[in-house]
């Protein structure tokens, strides 16, 4: 239980550093929100007050401690009789949304969810599935068609990759929505037909990844000496490729999990394309209007996710592998417990 | 705030700075014209396409322009007749009239029309337009336009209703009638009766944080439902009697808005009129890709419609830096400028005309005067010799620009060039450049490209925001920096003109007396292309602004 809870600590202080370098950077940048709501023409004064009164005017660091407290306590922007209240947990204020930042993010989580989970299950699926069959027949035409692929895919850009998809499948076939995004509490058909196309450009982007590893890893792992231990005890290949896939078992599972973290933080170019409201659609607009507070809230709530993500990869370790639990069996190499299993 | 590049638009207005290419671009210049012959039927849906995440339909925070997305819901006291042919016309909305001044024009009379009513029946009455006014001074609603409150008696220490405080200069002397003291004689105030604070929100209205997305309609729609980031749905008010109402047609049963749309996905689903696209528009301009594409394919024809000339864009010459402080350098470079290197960069003719005065096409009180030849690709050896005549040698200035005007700087600089001026370019992504030109203390640029379209079409909107030397940083638009107290004075005292003709004539004087002075040089009067689908009609652009007219469009 020690080390569970040295590693939550330490995620706990990743989270506040990532928090405090937030701060810091857009601090630093050239960005004054208050400008934005100044209004046209802006005085002096109009824009003193709007800074007063969105808590701007005040050092990174303060402000900072702000956010913290209103985590746990709530709240209140303004003075006198002008507030604007932002219940705990409070991320702060959106003055260009007039909406607390929880609620916003809140309301576009389920769209982020709905576009990760499936793209993670698909991207993890085809890239392990085109990785084992290429290490399988490595040197033939499916090893050179799935290497071409992934090499093809990992170079693409996001953007080119959605566009065309809209436009070749959605506008000129006509098969698929060209965007939007249904709830999937309206019914599970339209919600997954909107994804389609998400799910499948952000699985072949980031497929190739996993393609890549568990092809060279395949043919590492088939060429160890449990692997034709077992090829000479007789057991169908089949079966050693499990074995195999089962020691893949550990960076994978660390790579879904960052995969995961990284897309429930948002995907801000597919989100964009695809029409889908969406935390990184709604990152994507506040970093192009300086709505500071979306800024920092959905980067927190972002390395929030990463950073859980990575903690739950690294507290099912053990389960996965034995060896990795404290006090566990140790044995002598690692394919000799592999192959007697 | 918007863009520095387009820092005058209406909310769903907002799109990127198009940039065709020149060597297609005057293929199909469609005009400023309507793209239908006929006018369409009532009923229907339409759908906007908008790049935007969320929409404000509260009065006291918007900036939209009286024609576009807040004029579907709110009315206000006088409103815009836009044409393709003629100049923008005001014309009465909620009143009875575009207001009556008082001999001085420190005193304006509205008076409301009998019988108005919000979605809910209750009546539109003077107090609840005063009420709506005074929101847009409290301190949680802004963001909105605020030409009113340095007008108005007293605004200077107002800070809204919402602790039972009032502005005795907006009098509600009976259900009907609205008389507005300012602290001025001002001959446009009909023309900023039709910003969107002079919308009627009653008081009852709810928390004033929520009524952007939940606002009492006064106009022909209300907001069935909102959904940032995603959609929003107007449905018909039936309380909106069309006889009350010059402004609007209510043509369509329903609008929806399409938000956090991709503008390349939805100008290629125009192009392709595909039928989930066809009763629909795009609100922001045709991206540079899909707009040569548009151009060049026989089925778009007369959906693509391109604005007549609007904005002012312009190269600002900083006059407080020290390169530029001579004014004779600084009519060097009004004739060192290629304004045809420029326009090509831009994108060709259908990007824009030349431009040769401050007070853009499409404003009454526009006179048209070319003060520095009229070859748009200049005169260098003029340039030259104005250089050496001020005595400068071997002048090298920055040029700060936003990342996606790099094509037209380099136009800039290489005009520059032949009178032997070297120009540094520094691309900023946009907030650094608002941080450090609008908002910045003007040390970091010499010369600055930038584009006005005023939020109402008077000469004021159009020169005060530009060189008045109150406008010089703090987010303003004033990026010359120019300070000249006659001209100062010269800008009051024509808005200060109650007499429409002897405003226009003082107008047409201080456009000159300005650029006499050269702190700016005008590049082009720029056109904006949009895209709709088939079952689109009344797709109208006026001569002002150059944006469609979202309240008379109808459905085939």
């Amino acid at each position: 239980m020690i080390p569970a809870l040295q590693r939550v600590a330490r995620s706990l202080g990743v989270l506040l550093v990532v928090l405090a370098l937030t701060y810091a950077i857009f601090y630093l940048a050239p960005i004054d929100p208050a400008l934005r709501m100044c209004g046209k023409p802006c005085s002096p004064e109009d824009l003193e007050a709007a800074r007063g009164f969105m808590g701007f005017d005040r050092p990174w660091w303060a402000q900072l401690g702000s956010f913290l407290a209103a985590l746990v306590v709530g709240r209140t922007y303004g003075s006198g009789d002008v507030l604007v209240h932002c219940a705990a947990p409070c991320l702060g204020y959106s003055f260009q949304y007039h909406q607390d930042v929880t609620t916003l993010i809140g309301e576009r989580f389920p769209v982020t969810v709905s576009v990760a989970i499936g793209a993670v299950v698909l991207q993890s699926a085809l890239g392990i599935a085109a990785g084992a069959l290429a290490a399988r027949r490595q040197g033939g035409i499916l090893d050179r068609v799935v290497t071409a692929v992934s090499v093809i895919s990992a170079s693409a850009p996001a953007f080119v990759v959605g566009l065309l998809a809209v436009v070749v499948v959605a506008l000129r076939l006509g098969l698929l929505p060209s965007g939007g995004y249904e709830n999937l509490a309206d019914g599970p058909g339209p919600w997954a037909l909107h994804l389609i196309l998400p799910w499948a450009t952000l699985a072949f982007l980031n497929g190739a990844v996993y393609a890549r590893l568990v092809r060279s890893s395949m043919i590492e792992q088939l060429g160890l000496d449990y692997a034709r231990t077992a090829r000479a005890a007789g057991l169908p290949e089949r079966r050693i490729d499990r074995y195999a896939l089962r020691n893949l078992a550990l960076p994978l599972t660390t790579l879904v999990a960052l995969d995961l973290g990284a897309l429930l933080g948002g995907t801000v170019i597919t989100e964009r394309i695809f029409g889908l409201p969406g935390l990184g659609a709604l990152l994507l607009d506040a970093t192009s209007t300086a709505d500071l507070p979306v800024i920092v809230g959905t980067t927190f709530v972002g390395s929030l996710l990463i950073v859980l993500a990575n903690l739950a990869a690294d507290l099912a370790r053990p389960l996965l592998d034995r060896r990795l639990a404290v006090g566990g069996r140790r044995p002598a190499t690692p394919t000799t417990q592999e192959t007697s299993s | 705030m918007t863009s520095p590049r387009l820092p005058r638009r209406g909310l769903l207005a907002a799109g990127p700075v198009v940039l065709g290419l020149g060597a297609l671009a005057a293929c199909t210049d469609g005009g400023s014209s309507s793209s239908s012959d006929a006018g369409g039927a009532q009923g229907g849906t339409l759908t906007i396409f908008s790049t935007s995440e969320d929409m404000s339909f509260d009065p006291a925070t918007s900036q939209s322009l009286a024609i576009t997305s807040l004029g579907l819901t709110a009315r206000r006291l006088t409103a815009w007749k836009t044409s393709a042919d003629a100049p923008t016309e005001l014309i009465p909305d909620l009143a009875t009239d575009t207001g009556t001044p008082s001999d001085d024009g420190r005193t304006w009379t509205f008076t409301l029309q009998d019988g108005l009513t919000f979605e809910d029946g209750t009546a539109i009455t003077a107090a609840t337009v005063k009420y709506g006014l005074e929101r847009s001074f409290a301190k949680e609603l802004t963001g909105g336009l605020t030409y009113h409150k340095v007008l108005l008696e007293g605004g200077e220490d107002y800070e809204g209703p919402f602790s039972g405080k009032h502005l005795d200069s907006i009098e509600a002397k009976d259900e009907t009638t609205l008389v507005f003291h300012l602290n001025r004689p001002y001959g446009a105030f009909g023309w900023i009766a039709s910003t969107p604070a002079f919308a009627p929100v009653p008081e009852d209205s709810g928390e004033p944080e929520s009524y952007a997305t939940k606002p009492v309609a006064s106009g022909p729609y209300r907001v069935a439902s909102y959904k940032a980031g995603s959609q929003v749905v107007l449905e018909r008010n039936e309380k909106w009697d069309s006889s009350t109402d010059q402004a609007r047609t209510g043509g369509p049963d329903s609008i929806e808005f399409a938000l956090a749309q991709d503008s390349s996905v939805v100008a290629q689903s125009l192009i392709a009129d595909r039928s989930d696209a066809q009763d629909a528009f795009l609100a922001s301009f045709v991206p540079a890709a899909q707009l040569v594409q548009a151009q060049n394919d026989p089925k778009v024809g007369d959906r693509l419609v391109t604005s007549g000339p609007g904005a002012l864009e312009y190269l600002a010459m900083n006059t407080q830096s020290e390169a530029l402080k001579d004014v004779k350098v600084r009519t060097a470079i009004q004739y060192a400028v290629d304004k045809e290197a420029y326009r090509t960069a831009k994108g060709g003719e259908i990007s824009g005309d030349y431009a040769t005065t401050l007070i853009t096409p499409g404003i009454e009180g526009r006179e048209e005067y070319s003060l520095y030849g009229d070859a748009p690709a200049g005169d260098a050896e003029k340039a030259k010799s104005l250089l050496a005549e001020a005595g400068v040698k071997d002048l090298s200035l920055r040029l700060v620009i936003t990342e996606d005007d790099t094509a037209a700087a380099e136009a800039i600089q290489q005009g520059l060039a032949r009178a032997g001026i070297t120009v540094t370019i520094q691309p900023l992504d946009e907030n650094a450049y608002t941080s450090e030109v609008p908002a910045g203390d003007g040390s970091g640029y010499d010369l600055v490209l930038g584009s006005w379209q005023p939020d109402v079409p008077s000469p004021d909107a159009n020169l005060t925001p530009l060189f008045d030397s109150s406008q010089i940083g703090g987010g303003n638009y004033n990026l010359a920096r120019y300070s000249n107290p006659e001209v100062d004075k010269a800008l009051l005292d024509a808005s200060s003109t109650v007499d429409a003709d002897e405003a226009a004539a003082k107008w047409a004087a201080v456009d000159k007396q300005i650029l006499q002075d050269s702190p700016l040089v005008p590049l082009i009067y720029s056109k904006n292309s949009f895209l709709h689908g088939s079952g689109v009609k009344d797709f109208v652009i006026g001569e002002f602004p150059a944006y469609p007219n979202y309240l008379t469009v109808t459905l085939g």
